[in-house]
């Protein structure tokens, strides 16, 4: 019983981040109908960018989080401009293919750049763990769920209540007949694309002081990231949410109970039988957004 | 348009033909190097990469081998045993090196093997550390790494003084970290010790607090801890958070105490690490003063000091085929070979020396490396109060 | 002028041992055949019924593994191992064929790609049968009668064989009805059903083919290499495969091989001409830069090319 309380804890937290990496993709994947195979290079870059300023500059922990959502921000925005805008009429594989060529660049570039030697991001937390029972667990990472949850929040908001937010629900739900209502729609996926991205690149400046910094870490963060969005639903922030924290907990039961090796399996045994029984992702009525 | 593009295919083209221009064989002495200088283990390729480096300015630096300098042919493995072999079949092929050093991971030494085999030359292996690599009967291969049966014997004396009674397991799913787990388990559970949990983790797992979780619940003193220096980082500051007080060695010699301390902080106070090199105190290896300036060079070089405890085995991989090219008196690979079984050398780590391993007729060599347990107290690296001379 | 072009080809293939001595550049080329044969599997169901698999690795290792479990541990002939490997690959296409019958897009690629996951965490965990991590070495190389097919030349041909009869297979099943109703799927499903097309059957069939064909690969690959470890389901092996049948030109059946050859030359040729800090750089930019220039693939614009002159 200890343990299982302690096993939900921890999956909790995981899955919050799993959940902040998802709304991203789900934005992206679900809007621009771009398999981004280079999300997970906007994790590492926010990740550097938040070692770059805490550890290089200096700088005070919320400044180097606001720093990496803006390089995040900055990287997608011209990513799109630059990849995908130009390739907007061409088939989901050719794009596919260009964010392939990305990641493998991004990554290989930031090997070169800092080296392969993970990098340790220094945070203002105390280390000594906030105990509740038979549950422990460390402020950074309180703090980490703390901001994940306000991030998701605002996301939500931003998709729900702003003019921007109405725009893009309105492109996924018909692009063409928005583009005629006068919505502009190269505009709305340069946003779309910067705000996910910045999404992965505060993941990674959230979770980068609670694990490394290293050129390769965004493969798994791309990977569970694609998992959230289709456990979600294509394009469905609270449905990626719920699949997030689901995938985070369903991990950690499994490898505490199951057996350590086949973590990873669990997840993927979710997503074939999520899909089997109900394609398009456990939480959607229809495909949606917002 | 078609402009554009033509000069593309035009580029590529040339970089085909590029490839496949034959390399005359220049003076110097080639020596290969196959690494894993990208991808997720980068970090200790290069360091190793780096050792090399040093190894071949100083050989250099006194004249080369035989009055011929030294030139690396240095190949990147991605950790991947497809790239593996391919890049032993170029450096033997394309460049002629009459012998190599590599490959890391057992997996990527696996692969090149077949290859050393078809072509008949040597490969000196830094740092696998699979059994299997040396009793398959392949006559080319020579390690100066421990396998980790040899690592497990290498610590079985402190086994007492540690006060280990209980021991559990977490190491990476990969042949090093099942290996060490059998190893160490046998040698343990011969000295009466407990064996309790065996928990792995995939190699870019970073979140073990489910394996820890569970580990907590067995009640053992002690935890042994088998991957790369990333994993044992965030597992210390996890096993800190979950308040596991365990005793913790890691093994396998690539754990740098001196980055857990800068990274780790507080979470790896106290832990035990099995290294194959001292470098906060050279002067304590069977050759100090080849250690020290072993440190120095590196400091001078401005590596980072974290690297030492891989990148020594840079250095006496490509001492122990300079040796061995020096004793054939000529680059062919056969004679190098030959040459390797009378290398008698002493490198950063202590003598190298191969013995026989393996089915009788078709040995590969191996050495004995020397293997000694660090401490991290205050915040500093020592030797373990049961092994402080006074 | 296209027939004698082909007949050219077909000359060089066969005689290119001959001219071609040096063993390295022998070596790519036999990879590249290797990789070929998984790029005309992946393009069956990519290019054909417009479905993406991002699982291929998964055949190709079920292919490998079967293929040396058999000869290793049962001592089976090569030439029957070979077929089973294809078998039990085709097998598993089957299941996911079926499973994801339902699926479409982005949610086929996801099942894809987690069954490969799944089964590359069984090859991992699953030590009795495939030793784990640590692999499986002393693949032994196939055997001719009395002659050992172990040297590069023999494997060179074996390789060319396997090419030749999987581009046969390609072109004669998408040539045939069977292949028109691939098509149609891809064009347009519910349109293809209306019609009589019964979508399940051909999905079905399509993923069985292709997957039995990467088993096939798989089988090549262990005996030439002769080790097989839980690396051969690598997810780069699957973008390399989405890489060469998208850059070469998917739905066309000489665009996976143009694109197999260019990108295995492709890391080797940049080991040559650059450092090792600056190849995977080069070989995403360069990706980037062919994807750019040619959106549809190579093969769709050098067509586009010759049609306009």
């Amino acid at each position: 019983m200890e343990q299982l309380l302690q096993h939900l804890v921890n999956g909790l937290v995981l899955g919050g981040t799993y959940a902040l990496l998802g709304i991203g993709l789900t934005l992206i994947f679900g809007l621009m109908n771009v398999v981004n195979f280079a999300h997970g290079e906007f994790y590492t870059l926010g990740a550097y960018a938040a070692f770059a300023a805490l550890g290089l500059a200096g700088l005070d922990f919320t400044l180097a989080l606001l720093g990496a959502i803006a390089a995040g921000a900055l990287g997608g925005a011209l990513c799109e401009v630059s990849l995908l805008r130009p390739l907007r009429h061409e088939s989901i594989d050719t794009t596919m293919l260009v964010m392939i060529g990305l990641w493998i660049a991004m990554q290989n570039g930031e090997l070169l750049v800092w080296g392969g030697v993970a990098k340790s991001i220094p945070h203002p937390f105390p280390t000594a763990p906030l105990v509740l029972g038979p549950v422990s667990l460390a402020p950074l990472r309180l703090f980490v769920l703390v901001v994940a949850a306000a991030l998701i929040a605002a996301s939500y908001l931003l998709i729900q209540r702003t003019k921007l937010g109405r725009a893009m629900r309105a492109t996924f739900q018909d692009a063409e007949t928005s583009a005629l209502m006068g919505v502009p729609i190269e505009r709305i996926h340069t946003a779309t694309f910067a705000f996910g991205s910045a999404l992965a690149a505060a993941a990674g400046a959230l979770l980068g002081p609670i694990f490394l910094a290293y050129p390769s870490m965004g493969d798994l963060a791309s990977l569970k990231a694609f998992s959230v969005v289709i456990l979600g639903g294509l394009g469905n922030v609270p449905g990626a949410t719920l699949g997030g924290l689901l995938l985070g907990v369903a991990e950690e039961l499994g490898a505490g109970y199951v057996s350590s090796g086949y973590r990873d399996a669990v997840g993927f045994l979710i997503i074939i039988v999520v899909l089997v029984l109900r394609p398009a992702g456990i939480f959607a009525r229809a495909e949606r957004i917002g | 348009m078609p402009n554009r593009w033509t000069v593309l295919v035009v580029l590529v083209v040339a970089a085909l033909m590029a490839a496949t221009v034959f390399v005359e064989a220049q003076a110097p002495i080639k020596l290969g190097v196959i690494q894993p200088l990208s991808g997720p283990v980068a970090a200790s390729g290069n360091y190793v990469r780096m050792g090399a480096e040093i190894a071949r300015d100083w050989l250099n630096a006194k004249g080369g081998i035989n009055g011929r300098k030294v030139e690396l042919v240095i190949e990147d493995n991605k950790s991947d045993p497809k790239e593996a072999a391919s890049a032993a079949e170029k450096l033997i092929v394309r460049d002629k090196v009459p012998a190599i050093m590599g490959a890391w991971g057992s997996s990527m030494t696996l692969a090149a093997m077949p290859k050393l085999e078809e072509y008949g030359v040597p490969m000196v292996v830094e740092t696998s550390s699979a059994a299997t690599i040396t009793k398959r009967g392949n006559p080319w291969i020579f390690r100066i790494s421990p396998p980790s049966e040899m690592e497990a014997l290498g610590l079985e004396p402190y086994v007492d003084k540690l006060g280990v009674k209980r021991v559990d397991f977490l190491a990476v799913n990969t042949d090093w970290g099942r290996g060490a787990i059998g190893a160490f388990g046998d040698m343990l559970k011969k000295r009466g010790v407990a064996v309790g949990a065996a928990e792995f983790m995939e190699q870019s797992a970073t979140d073990m607090n489910a394996q820890l979780t569970k580990i907590k619940a067995t009640g053992g003193d002690t935890l042994f801890l088998t991957t790369a220096v990333e994993q044992i980082t965030l597992i210390m500051k996890q096993a800190q958070e979950q308040r596991l007080a365990r005793r913790i060695v890691t093994t396998g010699g690539s754990s740098s105490p001196t980055q857990l301390i800068k990274q780790a902080g507080t979470a790896a106070e106290g832990t035990y690490h099995i290294v194959f090199f001292m470098p906060w105190f050279p002067e304590a290896m069977p050759d100090g003063k080849l250690a020290k300036a072993f440190v120095d060079e590196w400091a001078k070089r401005g590596h980072p000091f974290e690297g030492l405890t891989e990148g020594f085995r840079g250095h006496d991989g490509i001492a122990t085929l300079a040796e061995a090219v020096k004793l054939a008196g000529q680059d062919d690979p056969k004679a190098v070979r030959d040459a390797l079984w009378r290398v008698n050398l002493m490198g950063v780590n202590g003598p190298i020396r191969f013995e026989k391993d393996g089915p009788s007729g078709k040995e590969s060599g191996q050495s004995r490396p020397s293997i000694f347990v660090v401490q991290i107290r205050d915040g500093k690296v020592t030797l373990p109060d049961f092994l402080a001379k006074k | 002028m296209r027939r004698s072009g082909r007949a050219v080809a077909a000359l060089l293939a066969l005689t290119l041992p001959f001219w071609l001595a040096n063993p390295y550049v022998l070596h790519v080329v036999i990879m590249a055949g290797i990789f070929g044969v998984l790029a005309l599997s992946l393009n069956l169901l990519l290019g054909y019924t417009g479905q993406l698999s991002l699982g291929h690795a998964a055949f190709f290792g079920i292919g490998a593994y079967t293929s040396a479990l058999l000869t290793l541990r049962l001592e089976w002939s090569f030439w029957v191992a070979l077929p089973a490997a294809a078998t039990a690959a085709g097998l598993a296409g089957w299941c996911i064929g079926r499973l994801a019958l339902k699926l479409r897009g982005a949610y086929f690629v996801l099942v894809t790609i987690s069954f490969a996951g799944v089964v590359s965490l069984v090859s991992i965990n699953w030590m009795d049968l495939t030793n784990g991590p640590l692999g499986l070495p002393g693949v032994p190389p196939p055997e001719l009668g009395p002659w050992s097919l172990r040297t590069k030349r023999a494997y060179y041909y074996l390789v060319l064989a396997a090419v030749a009869a999987s581009s046969l297979a390609c072109k004669r099943l998408v040539g045939s009805r069977i292949g028109r109703a691939f098509v149609a799927l891809r064009e347009n499903e519910s349109l293809a059903e209306s019609v009589g097309v019964d979508v399940t059957h051909y999905l079905v069939l399509a993923a069985v083919v292709s997957a039995g064909l990467a088993g096939m690969a798989g089988s090549l690959y262990a005996h030439y290499t002769r080790f097989v470890s839980p690396e051969v389901f690598l997810f780069t092996y699957t973008v390399t495969m989405v890489i060469m049948v998208v850059a070469g030109g998917k739905g066309t059946l000489a665009g996976p091989l143009v694109g197999a050859g260019l990108f295995t030359a492709l890391p080797e040729a940049l080991r040559a001409v650059t450092s090792w800090q600056w190849q995977m750089l080069a070989y995403g930019v360069l990706l980037v830069l062919l994807v750019f220039f040619l959106p549809r693939g190579i093969v769709p614009a050098l067509t586009a090319v010759r049609r306009r002159s």
